[in-house]
């Protein structure tokens, strides 16, 4: 009978930290308060705990209130997407793609028709572009209050009053894209060469409606936790990210950007109709939590920019190349091909090797989080365990991409 | 040195050209991948010297690591490394073609430390052996979990899945 006070054995993750400490103690560097026989304690933090936002499993050695090491584990969400891939034709894996980065489905889905779109030299028509671009940043905004929401949840008393206003904003935007699209998060709504439905009647005016409110909301925001003392004190100076840190492991999106790197794909790695439109790359200059709280924040206003200027431009015309039936069946020619795309995590790309036929031969995720959370060891030894939930909250991860 | 985007005024042939005289003996069969990727090969043996070289280069400097897949060709497998320049802000998809039976490559970990989880799951997914890495588990499956599920030849045992 299965014993439920017999104490599990450590698997490979734990018997790893036990082994560094038992190195570190080795070396002399162990922890040495007087009258201790140990100090070094193995925590395992997740995969069920509500400030890792999704399965995320560390296990922390810590020495007293200090983190001393990090060990990530990851893989509890792992769906095989990249296996699933070869058993779908190139247009039945589309849905699939929503469901990666959940929080900001549809920038997932860009990503991967523009790779296919490229493998197989399809142009997709102009007004789709535009629909393209507004969805996306609408989704960029629902994915950065989520972002911010939950981060400063973590943080304080304080940010549980955010964390409820930011979701009760981000609803404007999900019913925005639900009468768009027909779901909240699981879109299906981008085709090669275009996307699935027109903009129904009132949308656009909707729409903009949206875009004059929400500037409003965010110095609601503002106003509640930028000059908040409390706020402050956890989150300036903590957390660091170095340049040096950005060019080694490959950090990407505000996270980089909030460390004084100008790198926006929209702007560097210039796609759709990005370079017709004037907004702004945020940078700060600190790299530490509460400037990556900055840059997000004002990257919505950059949104809602774009979105007020692509509700201008929006030009008539078909949203889809051809027939609605043409681009149901397509068969690349061989070859691969690799695109970049701006998520509002970083950069998130899909390398897709074809071989002719109707299915993906190999097809390769770049997810922004799990590069992101390499550098969780570095970045988190050395602080205060409570510091520890604040700045994982501040790296914005989604489980669903680093596990795929 | 503060980090910054750069571009690259030459044009993709002309670099593609320079680094194929740079590295005559490592990198074969470059070419250009519009709009601004140079895809090339190089031999397992050497993948380690061309990293150290290709990172070091002061006018290309390719230093950050992006992304490691594992491809299995049939025939053989394929390791794709995708390095990012920011001097040029120009990609470069390095291809290593190592042999079915014994898929092994040295790690270019210690180079680009990015690529320590990307060669775990590389590992992971499709078997490829880096030698020299630092911690090679698993990583997005169990750690007791047998076999690499992205070979072509990967069959899904019952005895594969003692939870379910």
């Amino acid at each position: 009978m299965y014993d439920h006070f017999e104490t599990p054995e450590p698997d490979e993750a734990v018997k790893l930290a036990l082994r560094r400490i038992e190195e570190s103690t080795a070396r002399g560097e162990g922890s040495d308060v007087a009258g201790l026989e140990f100090n070094e304690v193995v925590v395992n933090m997740g995969p069920q705990h509500p400030s890792t936002h999704g399965v995320l499993r560390l296990v922390v050695t810590l020495d007293g209130e200090l983190v001393k090491d990090v060990i990530p584990v990851i893989g509890y969400l792992h769906r095989c997407k990249e296996k699933i891939a070869e058993r779908r034709t190139y247009f039945q894996y589309i849905p699939i793609l929503d469901r990666t980065e959940y929080v900001a489905g549809i920038n997932c889905e860009w990503a991967y028709v523009l790779a296919v779109e490229k493998l197989a030299g399809i142009r997709p028509t102009r007004r789709a572009e535009f629909i393209r671009v507004i969805t996306a940043e609408l989704m960029r905004i629902a994915s950065h209050l989520v972002a911010v929401g939950t981060f400063t949840a973590d943080l304080s008393p304080l940010g549980t009053a955010m964390v409820f206003y930011m979701f009760r904003d981000r609803e404007d935007v999900l019913d925005l894209m639900e009468e768009l699209t027909g779901a909240r998060m699981m879109f299906n709504y981008f085709r090669f060469g275009g996307v699935r439905y027109d903009l129904p009647d009132g949308w656009v005016e909707k729409c903009r409606d949206f875009v004059r409110t929400f500037p409003a909301k965010i110095r609601e925001y503002e106003a509640l936790v930028d000059d908040n003392a409390i706020f402050l004190q956890r989150t300036q100076g903590k957390g660091v990210i170095t340049q040096q840190d950005v060019v080694d492991y490959g950090i990407t999106g505000p996270n980089a950007r909030a460390s004084g790197i100008p790198l926006d794909l929209r702007r560097t790695r210039p796609y759709s109709v990005y370079p017709e439109l004037d907004f702004d790359v945020c940078v700060e200059h600190h790299g530490d939590v509460f400037d990556r709280y900055r840059v997000r924040i004002r990257e919505m206003r950059e949104s809602l920019k774009i979105i007020e200027q692509c509700l201008d431009m929006l030009p008539r015309g078909p949203v889809q190349v051809g027939s609605l039936r043409a681009p149901y069946v397509i068969t690349p020619p061989p070859g691969s091909c690799y695109v970049g795309q701006e998520n509002p995590r970083g950069e998130f790309g899909t390398y897709i090797e074809s071989d002719g036929s109707r299915y993906p031969y190999r097809l390769k995720y770049r997810d922004p989080c799990f590069c992101n959370l390499q550098l969780f060891p570095k970045l988190l030894s050395g602080n205060k365990i409570a510091d520890a939930v604040a700045i994982s909250g501040s790296i914005d991860l989604v489980l669903g991409g680093i596990d795929r | 040195m503060p980090v910054t985007v750069g571009s690259n005024p030459r044009g993709m042939d002309a670099l593609a050209a320079l680094l194929a005289e740079r590295f005559a003996g490592e990198l074969t069969d470059v070419r250009v991948q519009e709009p601004d990727t140079v895809v090339v090969r190089c031999a397992p043996e050497k993948l380690k010297d061309a990293a150290a070289r290709l990172k070091a280069d002061p006018e290309v400097g390719y230093e950050t690591l992006n992304w490691i897949a594992g491809v299995d060709q049939r025939t053989g497998i394929e390791a794709v490394y995708h390095v990012y320049s920011w001097k040029t802000n120009t990609w470069l998809q390095i291809h290593v073609d190592l042999s079915r039976e014994q898929p092994e490559v040295d790690t270019v970990s210690d180079v680009w430390p990015a690529a320590d989880w990307h060669e775990r799951e590389a590992w992971d997914m499709v078997g490829i052996r880096f030698l020299g890495h630092p911690d090679l588990r698993r990583i997005l499956l169990r750690d007791d979990f047998v076999g690499h599920p992205l070979r072509k030849d990967y069959v899904d045992l019952a005895e594969n899945h003692p939870h379910v």
